[in-house]
């Protein structure tokens, strides 16, 4: 043990060496490590680190055709991979160069098409075949070898001593004793953390100031305008017929919640016709309109089957019947789409009566309330 | 000290060698070195998953640093002035004119995007089937539990950076995705507005989510897999791998290959492979082709809408949940959209990370284990797995059920209540089926080992009856049954598993040996039934190579009683 | 019904001429949903009983009041479509509709395409090869536009448009139903909107026209023939386009992708992790 307690500058800045780490350099002289043969220094590394050779299946015999059938196969591989990688640069430098323009084009040079397509295959065989050249490499040239190592449980010795340790230092702090400490303590970090949240406030937004969920840009003579701006009649549409319809404000034809169906409805849809309880002079001759928002995930509801009067929403499938005032009838959906009151202005052109008398879009906690 | 180390004896002598030691000189890693050089990894295809996941998740960093470069994550509205025809002219985001640009003005763009989004799906994939492999083989039992936590985190993660990734490029497609998730946050009972207020700034759609999905795309979720990813690969390393039990496997060792050389050698080829697929894919195969789908317009939509596979089955679920809205008196409402969405993931992803406390809890079984157990063996737990997967794929194919309706002509309709009574039905089915077929796994295992392999030999008895000879794999009691009880590992079911065939001739596409040679190499060897035709004794081992290659499985050297 | 019909923007004269062209255009690749058996081998018996009565019908005498076509047409309609349609186009109750006012241009898609006359009465009429020569549906066509009137098919170049305009109106009018491309979708109960890969420019200009069976009528007030021609340069020059980024796997977004990713995918990492765990 005494070789060890001398730690090395601690005498004043003699150059006394010092041992390596102990262990094993206790064990093994340099002299000793010097008299063995690589294999019997790889096979004590690795005893100290728990793990036995069991068995080794050496490589091919050197000089023998196992060995060269693989050399040559793996040499290949990896030549094939380079070939490729050169044949990638190619494509991805000449192309502009030497090699058509890469950039697409309307028509599509038949290059331009090829040119992505050429990159992948390039680039996946060459790095697949690195890959594949590695592998081979192990399974036909590197010797096998069957190696065990130890599993070890944890030390009872670690434990016990770490836990006195760790004790320890929580005793001497004195913590368990001084409460005012342990309190302070643990108001801090209350507080501390709290602050340190706190900044994440500036996310929230109040959702309820000027009802933003239940009201969109529809009002009493808003045009209905298409998507182009232009205003639409009653005689514009064929019954059996469904245009989408924007309020004419500006960015209407953006607005996430305004996208309103016009629908003209033949005249059998006529007679069939149940709008809901309230909601029968919302509609303007054989013309009715309702949100494309739909009712469930806010996906905009535009199948429309004219002949079955189903207006489909292509992401749940949720099918609406326009004849029973969009009532759900099929699907996840709830609520029937709100129905937007419409009527003709002075000069013939559709115009809301009013905005969406409920909520459009999806359903929430509080909609009912809005 | 280089003094002394220079002129001891065994000093290096080479260049390479006195670097080495400068090294060591200076950071003291040897040791440690040595010991990771010298850790044995199990040699199974199966542990490899997990890697593919991992070297998956290097190439969306690389890709993904790339595409960071032209991407631009604003919400600005703009008119597209690029290459590409269809859309010159049109309103667009920034954020979805920089997508096409990436994919038309940038050379190797289009290349870069579809790598970034198969290697995407391909992490996914990898992470479920590696999961798979977990649960099946009881890996996550007591010490891995946490590990399979992390793991589930893992998922859990990427599936959430598939998603904010999915909806950044802003057209059509992840425009109405985007729809649904604000939708789904709205369906929070109480604090939905609040929520979505908070995520979007507002009213969907604003103009700030696509930059802040960006930021967790890109730093947030990424930074937190990085971690992760990390503790789990610590963790593994410190607890070292599990095995498949079999000759001189025990619950205290791991046996395999060391690191070095050979399992760096297959891994680093592992990584050029994934790599590889995913650039091969990446050109070859259309991902996303997003000038087809259009800028985003709350007002249009598409048929056939569907989230990436991962979280299709949300979707699924969504479409089969029936339109249960519940009203609750003060006119407050649950919508029917929470339950689908948040509710079902919730318990789904809560019963899969409390899973190994489930089982410890049921089984009472809180010892360590290190060996992996078949599925067969473990009946109720393969069960209930393909339980889980039943429903999952259920799900899953309902997340697409409107393609299938329409690429098989099934009425869209009939397909929803094919999902609905589906989800009711299978599960239980998938249960029952499995359990007994792995009672009939395990019994054939059994009678193997009492009576033999089946050799396919009729043999007629003097007194007339015919008989089929079997080929006892251990020692015999006088009766002629199998004194070898079973050990968890593979029982060889064909004589070519117990050496009977002949080796076979290399070569892939055609021989390069010549068969007459290679017969006469194997009655040199003693190898082969044309071997044992002579004097081969075959009733004393599983194996012939058995002892010297225990990574082949077969039978246990300890039998149990 | 009539009166409702807005006036057609397109001429009459010459309508001819993009009837040939369409016909020119149209491709000879028809791409099939999963054929039907029955119906292929009832279609067959119907175009074999078909041929045997047209045969005669082409010899008959033209010295009339309405034109040679029209009683060519008249002909035809009698011996196809009467029992459905009716004695005067006025259609069936329960078996088919009116013909008044729906016009050529719906007869021109409607048998074109094939899907008249029907085999057996289904949730969609299936297009399938057309029954009737290009100068039988000219006939049916005049019979039709005479006795019943409505919207006459286009002249003209019908790609004449604003490619990306087409676009945008293709994605708020009809990629709902048939898919961002044109690649189809399927509707409620059944039913589905067809992909658009192998329609002639005429087909689908006629379609919106006309409003086949569910499909939405988008008159000319509507979409202005400008706008109709700017959709047809979209959904013709889409499905013309190569794919720049290699196989296109249908063009169908996460479902096609999904597959491919574990069929294609996992499976070569599978063989490649099975080939890696193997013994040399």
């Amino acid at each position: 043990m005494s070789t060890r307690e001398t730690r090395p500058g601690s005498t004043g800045g003699e150059a006394t060496p010092g041992p390596l780490h102990g262990g094993p350099d206790e064990d093994y002289t340099p002299e000793q490590l010097a008299a063995m043969r690589r294999e019997e220094l790889d096979l004590l590394g690795a005893r100290y680190d728990g793990v036995e050779i069991l068995h080794v299946d050496p490589g091919p015999e050197p000089g023998s055709a196992t060995e060269k059938r693989a050399v040559r196969q793996v040499g290949w591989t990896f030549a094939l991979a380079g070939v490729f990688a050169f044949l990638f640069l190619v494509v991805y430098v000449g192309s502009g160069w030497f090699l058509p323009e890469w950039s697409w084009a309307e028509e599509g040079t038949a290059w331009s098409a090829l040119f992505t397509p050429l990159l992948g295959l390039f680039m996946g065989l060459s790095l697949a075949l690195v890959g594949a050249g590695l592998v081979l490499y192990t399974k036909k040239l590197l010797p096998h070898e069957t190696a065990v190592q130890d599993k070890h449980d944890g030390s009872h010795f670690d434990r016990v001593t770490t836990g006195a340790t760790l004790v320890g230092g929580y005793h001497n702090s004195g913590l368990p004793r001084r409460k005012l400490i342990t309190r302070s303590l643990g108001f801090m970090g209350v507080g501390v953390g709290v602050m340190l949240l706190a900044p994440l406030g500036g996310l929230i937004k109040n959702p309820n100031t000027g009802n933003p969920l239940g009201r969109t840009s529809w009002a009493e003579g808003v045009r209905l305008v298409r998507i182009d701006g232009s205003p639409v009649r009653p005689g514009d549409q064929e019954p059996g017929s469904l245009e989408t319809v924007f309020p004419a404000v500006p960015g209407g034809n953006f607005e996430s919640d305004a996208a309103t169906m016009l629908i003209r409805l033949r005249p059998e849809q006529v007679l069939q016709d149940e709008p809901r309880e309230g909601q029968a002079d919302f509609s303007y001759g054989d013309y009715v309109a309702y949100s494309k928002i739909c009712t469930h995930a806010g996906c905009p509801v535009s199948l429309y089957e004219q002949e079955t009067s189903r207006l489909l929403c292509p992401c749940h499938q949720s099918q609406f019947d326009v004849t029973q005032g969009a009532k759900p009838i099929f699907g996840p959906a709830t609520r029937s789409l709100p129905q937007l009151p419409i009527t003709v202005d002075d000069e013939g052109f559709f115009v809301a009566r009013s905005d969406y008398i409920e909520a459009v879009g999806p359903t929430y906690w509080n909609r009912e309330r809005i | 000290m280089a003094a002394r180390t220079a002129t001891a004896p065994g000093a290096p002598t080479t260049k390479l060698g006195k670097a080495g030691y400068e090294i060591d000189d200076r950071l003291i890693v040897a040791g440690p070195v040595r010991r990771t050089l010298n850790k044995v990894f199990p040699d199974h295809w199966s542990f490899l998953l997990g890697e593919i996941a991992l070297y998956c998740f290097i190439i969306l960093l690389l890709s993904g640093t790339y595409l960071t470069f032209f991407f631009q994550a604003s919400m600005t509205e703009i008119i597209y002035d690029g290459s590409y025809d269809p859309l010159r002219g049109q309103e667009m985001s920034i954020a979805y004119a920089s997508t096409l640009d990436i994919s038309f003005d940038v050379r190797g763009g289009l290349f870069m995007r579809q790598l970034h989004h198969w290697a995407a799906l391909l992490f996914v994939a990898s992470i479920v089937v590696h999961l798979l492999r977990i649960f099946f083989t009881g890996a996550f039992r007591r010490p891995r539990e946490t590990n399979w936590i992390i793991g589930v985190v893992l998922l859990i993660l990427a599936l959430l950076e598939g998603a904010t990734g999915y909806t950044l490029p802003d057209d059509l497609l992840s425009g109405t995705g985007l729809r649904i998730i604000s939708a789904i946050i709205l369906a929070i009972p109480v604090i939905g507005t609040w929520a979505h207020w908070a995520v979007f700034n507002g009213d969907f759609v604003g103009t700030e989510i696509i930059g802040r999905f960006y930021i967790v795309h890109v730093l947030l979720i990424p930074a937190i897999l990085l971690a992760l990813i990390a503790a789990h690969l610590l963790i593994l390393v410190k607890q070292k791998h599990t095995q498949f039990p079999g000759p001189g496997r025990t619950e205290h060792n791991v046996v395999g290959n060391r690191l070095f050389p050979t399992f760096a050698g297959k891994a680093t080829g592992l990584l050029f492979v994934v790599f590889g697929v995913c650039a091969a894919l990446g050109g070859l195969v259309q991902i996303n082709p997003v000038w087809l789908w259009g800028p985003y317009n709350p007002a249009m939509v598409s048929a056939a809408s569907q989230p990436d596979w991962y979280v299709m089955f949300l979707d699924g679920s969504t479409r089969l949940f029936p339109a249960w809205d519940i009203n609750l008196p003060g006119d407050y409402t649950i919508p029917a959209l929470f339950w689908p969405t948040l509710v079902l993931p919730g318990i789904l992803f809560t019963l899969l990370l409390l899973y190994p406390v489930i089982e410890r809890k049921l089984t009472g079984d809180t010892v360590s284990h290190h060996l992996l157990q078949r599925p067969r063996d473990v009946p109720v737990r393969t069960s209930l797995g393909m339980m889980a997967i039943a429903f999952y794929l259920v799900l899953l194919i309902s997340g697409g059920n409107d393609v299938v309706a329409d690429k098989f002509d099934i009425s869209l309709n009939a397909m929803t209540w094919a999902g609905r009574i589906g989800l009711v039905l299978l599960p239980p089915i998938a249960y029952v089926i499995t359990y007994r077929i792995c009672l009939g796994l395990q019994q054939h295992d059994r009678e193997v080992l009492e009576h033999g392999i089946e050799t396919g030999v009729i043999r007629r008895l003097p007194h007339g009856e015919f008989i089929e000879v079997h080929q006892p794999i251990g020692p015999v009691d006088e009766h002629g049954h199998g004194q070898l009880a079973y050990g968890g590992a593979p029982v060889p079911k064909k004589m070519n598993q117990v050496g009977a065939a002949r080796r076979a001739i290399r070569g892939f596409f055609s021989p390069v040996e010549e068969p007459t040679a290679v017969e006469i190499d194997q009655r040199a060897e003693g190898r082969g039934l044309s071997a044992g035709e002579s004097d081969r004794e075959l009733t004393t081992s599983g194996r012939p190579s058995e002892g010297g290659r225990p990574s082949d499985g077969g039978r246990p050297q300890d039998p149990r009683d | 019904m009539s009166t409702t019909n807005p006036q057609s923007d397109a001429p009459l004269a010459d309508a001819g001429t993009p009837v040939d062209r369409a016909r020119a255009r149209r491709r000879s690749k028809h791409r099939r949903r999963l054929a039907n058996v029955a119906g292929l081998m009832a279609s067959l018996v119907l175009t074999g009983s078909l041929y045997s009565v047209i045969a005669p019908a082409q010899a008959a005498d033209e010295g009339t009041s309405e034109s040679a076509a029209e009683a060519a047409g008249r002909e035809l309609y009698e011996r196809s479509c009467i029992s459905c349609h009716g004695e005067n186009l006025e259609g069936v109750p329960n078996r088919g509709p009116s013909l008044i006012g729906v016009g050529e241009a719906s007869v021109y898609f409607q048998v074109h395409t094939g899907r008249m006359p029907l085999v057996r009465q289904e949730a969609d009429a299936p297009d399938k090869p057309a029954v009737f020569s290009d100068e039988e549906i000219d006939q049916l066509m005049a019979y039709v536009q005479a006795n019943g009137g409505g919207p006459t098919l286009p002249s003209g170049d019908l790609r004449e448009g604003d490619l990306a305009e087409g676009g945008e109106l293709f994605r708020l009018n009809c990629a709902s139903c048939h898919n961002f491309v044109g690649q189809g979708g399927a509707l409620s109960s059944g039913k589905a909107a067809p992909s658009l890969e192998s329609s002639s420019d005429l087909e689908i200009y006629t379609a919106m026209l006309s409003g086949p069976e569910n499909m939405p009528v988008f008159g000319d007030n509507q979409l202005t023939p400008e706008e109709k021609r700017s959709i047809i340069l979209y959904v013709q020059t889409i499905d013309d386009m190569a794919d720049p980024g290699g196989a296109g796997i249908g063009r169908m977004g996460p479902v096609a992708e999904g597959l491919v990713i574990w069929v294609v995918g996992i499976s070569a990492m599978m063989f490649g992790i099975f080939w890696m765990g193997s013994k040399a």
